[in-house]
Parts: structure tokens; sequence; C-alpha cells
């Protein structure tokens, strides 16, 4: 317990370890000020037309089907819809039809929409030839915010192990872990209270993006514990492994960067595109963040189905991992012959 | 003179090497690589998919974009994702069914899809009038973004970390006594990073772009690797010399790479109008350096004599902090 307090008594003195767990506290609350609006008009299908060409009625008929976006000349449409960063579609308007055009790197969906939009447009007076039946599901309205925030969770819940690395690659440049040698300190000590600070700075920091920024019901609020207790151990554990093993402060950005990545991008890859029941998917719990990100996704969704089998592999990784460590260090130390 | 360079660009090349300078620009270049080509490459989003219910085959023809399922059951199972579309032919007049996605014009759009899906009419061609095919696009998009967060960020923060390792030995204090100009200290360095940057790029765009795409493009994007990279080493250049520790630049370093570069990235790949981002430099270098991977001659006259002036002052401005540091250190 002492030894915790000197933990948090040279944090306390280091300002890049506060920023560690302040940064996902500012992203969050950025992500919150985002209005619902300007996220959900990314998602909608973009229109572009000719100011004073388009007649009323085919600029308010597009207007059921996605944004419209008014352009002085057709010069100006064209560079917008040749925009690399957009997927607008042209609409231009010939007397009683319309005629769409594309850049060609549009996304299928509308590519689509633009081949059929024309046809569409002349059959648009036309009697309703079917019944239509639309559900409402309750469920959140902003599936991009959702995933912002859920990235922003992780990055929470995993930054103590970027905390951890940089803390302890930063005692090993300036000779404390030279030090800790000759002190009456075990090195099972030392791993316990490297991991305790980890994990307590990674809770913290993450129940405030999650107070900031999230909006659960109180059953959901266990499960959600549950899963920021095991990440934040795990990437307190992970923490140690790279301060243990890398040998300067660059080897340890880059391990951390390297990791960061590995830990973000594959979970909202496999979120996005690979279907639930496919093996891949099944392979995606190798990382933890994955476990941990579909558990928060199907918390944002209020779905369970992924919740079990989430808290499950984080369970196995944190018992896995934490042997691992336990027979690395006795190799090492067998090795070197002494601590 | 000559010698002296000589001399200090060995010197710096060595501390490159010893840095694992390298090895981490070649790491960085295997993962953006495999990133692009495995998935980034990959990525679309498909047309939404419609389902029919037709117990009594009342459609003889039946376009390919429609999966038949066998029951009600199955057809609203299938449209749970909120993506699909279905229909449902066991009645009288044909059902649309689907669940709203959240966005109303998603939805409606959904609907006149699936109707017209029906009736056979979803057909017609888009003019096509970009030069480019959507893999291509994602390519030359993707490889311009990477580039220029290898060069903001991790030229940067190699910079500083030899310069503190320097600064650690005292090579500036024994530099104080040295008969090589100052200015000359911070040219090698200035040198050997524009080099291994713009080695960088050519060997990003080669393995991404392909060799005849890159070919066409590199002339363009070399000058504005070459235009960042400048701005980008002068200005680490700076901070290194003048922050006490890496400590403080890893501080420094977190902000830039936050606030000043998700921005930037977040408008230019998304598209978002924000008017304040005008403002912002770092903006306008994304937007040449994109501009220059879609060969679009955006980027004008004032453009590179703000990127000319700017590097004229970071580079005088590091003269005259070299100096005074030197001056400290006795």
């Amino acid at each position: 317990m002492n030894g915790l307090r000197y933990q948090l008594k040279s944090v306390r003195r280091d300002k890049m370890c506060i920023l560690t767990f302040l940064l996902p506290v500012v992203v969050g609350i950025a992500i919150h000020l985002l209005s619902g609006m300007s996220v959900q008009s990314i998602s909608e299908t973009s229109f572009g037309v000719v100011q004073n060409e388009a007649a009323d009625d085919t600029v308010t008929w597009l207007r059921q089907s996605g944004t419209v976006t008014e352009y002085e000349s057709s010069d100006a449409l064209f560079s917008a819809v040749n925009e690399p960063s957009t997927q607008m579609i042209g609409v231009i308007q010939e007397g009683d039809a319309i005629k769409t055009m594309i850049s060609g790197d549009e996304l299928e969906v509308n590519r689509v929409i633009a081949d059929t939009l024309p046809q569409a447009y002349e059959e648009r007076t036309e009697p309703l030839s079917v019944e239509r039946t639309l559900i409402h599901v309750e469920a959140d309205r902003e599936g991009l915010k959702s995933l912002l925030t859920a990235i922003t969770l992780i990055t929470a819940m995993f930054m103590g192990c970027t905390f951890n690395a940089m803390n302890m690659i930063r005692e090993k440049e300036d000779g404390i872990a030279l030090i800790n040698q000759v002190l009456p300190l075990t090195a099972r000590s030392y791993a316990v209270q490297k991991i305790l600070l980890g994990f307590i700075g990674g809770t913290a920091s993450t129940i405030v993006t999650a107070l900031i920024c999230m909006r659960t019901e109180s059953a959901q609020v266990l499960p959600f514990l549950l899963i920021l207790l095991l990440s934040a151990y795990l990437s307190a554990l992970i923490g140690l492994f790279i301060g243990t093993f890398s040998s300067g402060l660059m080897t340890g950005i880059v391990v951390i960067k390297v990791v960061m990545i590995l830990f973000l991008a594959p979970p909202v890859f496999f979120y996005l595109i690979v279907p639930d029941n496919a093996v891949v998917f099944g392979l995606s719990y190798i990382l933890p963040s994955s476990a941990a990100f579909y558990a928060i996704m199907d918390l944002f969704n209020r779905q369970s189905a992924k919740l079990w089998p989430a808290l499950a592999a984080l369970s196995v990784h944190a018992v896995f991992w934490s042997i691992v460590y336990k027979l690395l260090w006795s190799y090492r130390r067998c090795r070197h012959g002494g601590v | 003179m000559w010698n002296g360079f000589f001399g200090l660009l060995k010197k710096d090349f060595r501390l490159m090497l010893s840095g694992r300078f390298f090895v981490l620009a070649l790491g960085s270049l295997v993962l953006y690589s495999c990133y692009i080509n495995f998935v980034y490459v990959k990525l679309d989003q498909e047309i939404y998919p419609v389902y029919l219910y037709d117990p009594q085959e009342t459609q003889s023809v039946i376009s390919e974009s429609v999966t038949k399922v066998e029951s009600r059951e199955a057809l609203e199972a299938a449209c749970a994702d909120r993506y699909s579309v279905g229909i449902d032919l066991s009645a009288g007049k044909p059902e649309l069914y689907l669940l709203s996605s959240g966005l109303e014009t998603a939805d409606h759009y959904r609907m006149i899809w699936g109707e017209a899906v029906l009736k056979g009419t979803a057909k017609g061609k888009a003019e096509v009038i970009g030069l480019h095919n959507k893999e291509m696009k994602n390519r030359r998009e993707i490889t311009a973004e990477f580039l220029f967060f290898e060069l903001s960020a991790v030229g940067f923060l190699g910079l500083a970390s030899m310069l503190f390792k320097e600064k650690q030995m005292g090579v500036i204090r024994v530099h104080g006594i040295l008969p090589v100009r100052r200015s000359v200290f911070i040219f090698s360095k200035l040198l050997l990073l524009l080099a291994s940057d713009l080695l960088f790029t050519v060997l990003l765009t080669g393995v991404n772009l392909g060799f005849l795409a890159a070919l066409e493009v590199l002339p363009a994007v070399l000058l504005q690797a070459g235009i960042l990279s400048l701005i980008m080493t002068l200005t680490g250049f700076l901070c290194a010399v003048r922050l006490p520790d890496f400590r403080q630049f890893s501080l420094f370093y977190l902000v830039l790479a936050v606030f000043v570069t998700t921005p930037v990235f977040l408008a230019g790949q998304t598209g978002i109008a924000w008017k304040w981002i005008f403002y912002h430099p770092v903006y306008h270098l994304f937007r040449a350096m994109k501009s220059a991977y879609f060969s679009m001659s955006t980027t004008s006259v004032p453009y590179y004599l703000f990127c000319f002036g700017g590097i004229v002052l970071l580079f005088l401005s590091a003269c005259r902090t070299l100096k005074l540091e030197m001056a400290k250190e006795g």
C-alpha cells in the first residue's frame, strides 16, 4: 500500500502521464458537443444541383432521399462531384427528366442510387402500387456518434497500457529501475504496484468519459463495469509487458503505436464489415480490445448477444496473459541469475 | 567548410542508424502498406439487399439483386439488420417491409429502391465524369493521408529523439567551440531528414499506387512532401532545442497530433464543411498533398509564397534558438 502511495506521488509530478488519462476525457467532451445533425448528415446520400436550373419540385423530391447542395455553376457542380472526399451525386434537370453524374469512385450504394435515380424520378407521380410497412426501431439514431464514443471508451480503457509502458521506460532511462534493484522491493510487488496504477488510471478515465458521453440504463451498469475492469486490468498488464521488454523510449513509442493501431482498427473493421457468424469474426476475439468493443456496441444497441462471449474472452485473456507474464519473468530471472 | 559539413552529415547519419530511425520508417511502411492493400482497398458499402417472399410464385422474372426466402419469419429476420428491404407477395397487394435505419431520407430511398426492384425498373446508367475508379481513389486517398501523418508526426518525433540524445551527450556544448557554422549544424540534419522523407514518399507511393500511377504523381507529391518535411523538421528542431527534456516534448507532440492533425484529417476525409478550417494552416498543406495525389492543380502562387516564407522564418528562428542555447550551455 505504501508502495502504491509512492507510485501515485511520482505520477503527480508527471504531466505527461496525467495528460494520457485526460486525453480520452477531452475527446469525449468533443464528441458530446458534436451536434447529432452534423454527424448524421455525413451518412446521408448527398445530391448536388445547379442553382436556378433545377426545378423546385425536383429539389423537394431529392430532399426526401438525401441532402441537396445547390451550386452556382455547372463547373462548381462538376468539381464538387469529382472531389474525392465526398460521395456526391450530380443531378441535372433536362426538361421533365433528370440526368445523374458521378465521379466513378463512389461506394456501390451511391453508384446504384445514381444509376437508378432518373427512372425513379420519372415514376415519382405514379400511384403507389405497394403497401409500405416501415417499422421504427427503438435504438439510438446516431450510428456514427455511438461508434466514435465506443472508440473513445476503448482508447480510455487501454490508456493504462500507454501510461504504464511510458512510466516504466522513463524509470529505466532515469535509472530508477537500477535503484529499485537494491531497494527491498520484490519484482512481484513492483509488478502489482504498476498494474494497480495503470488499472486505477484507466478505470477512472473511462468512467469519467462514459459519464460525459454515454447514456446507459441501470441494468447495463454492471456488465459495463465488468468489461471496464477486465479491460483496464489487461491494458495495465500489456503496458507492463511493453515497459519490461522495450529497450528505449523510441522503441517503446513505436510498440505503443503499433499496439494502439492493432487494438483500435481491427475491431472497428470486423464490426462493420465481417458478418457475426463468420469464422474470422470469432478469431477477432484474439484481440482483447475486440471483445470489449463488441460488448460496448451491444450496450449501445440495447442488445446482449455478444456481451457474455466478450466477458468470457476478456477473462480468458486476463488469466492467460497473467500466466505468460509470470513465466516470462521467471525465465528472465533464471537467465540473468538474480532479480 | 565542406569537410566539416560532411563530418556532421556522417555523424547525423550514424545517429539516425543507432536510434533505429530507418527501422522505424521501414516498420511504418510495412504496416501502412499492409493496411492499405489488405483492408482499406476492399472497403465498400453494398446497395440495400432485397428479400422476396413469394409463396404463390407470382413473379416469373426475378432480378439478380433479389434473394428469395421461404417464410414471412425468414423475411423479417433477414430485414432485422435495418439495412435490407423485404417484399412480401403472400397477400393480395405487395407489401414492402423494412425496419427504420434511423435516417428518414435513407428509409425513403430504400422504399423507392424496393419498389423499383419489384417492378424491374431499377436500371439505367449515370454519367461518369471522374478519372479514377473506387480502388484507385481509395489507394490515392489513404496513401496521401498516411504520408501526411508520417511526415507531420513521426519525422518530427525522430528528429527530436536524435536531438535530445545529442543534448544529453553534450554535443551542442562541444559544437559551440567547433569551427563550423551554426547553420551547417541545422542544415545537415535538415538534409538527411529531407532525403529520408523523400525516400519514404517514393517507396510508400510506389508500393501502394503501383509503378505507373506513382510515376505520374510523384513529381507533384515529392514537392509537397519536401515542403511538409522541411516545415515539420524545422518545427521539431525548434521545439527540441527549446524544450528542456523529452517529456515536455512528448506533451507538445501529443497536442500537435490531437489538435492540429485530427481536425484536418476529419475535414479532409469526410468532407464536413467547417468554415474555420480555412484558417488552419496545416489544412492547406494537407489539401495540397491530397491534390498532388489526385493530379489536381488547386494549389496557387500565394500558397507556395507562404510555404517558402514559413520555411525561411523557421530556419532563421532555429538558428537563433540554437545560438541562445549554445550561449546558455556556455
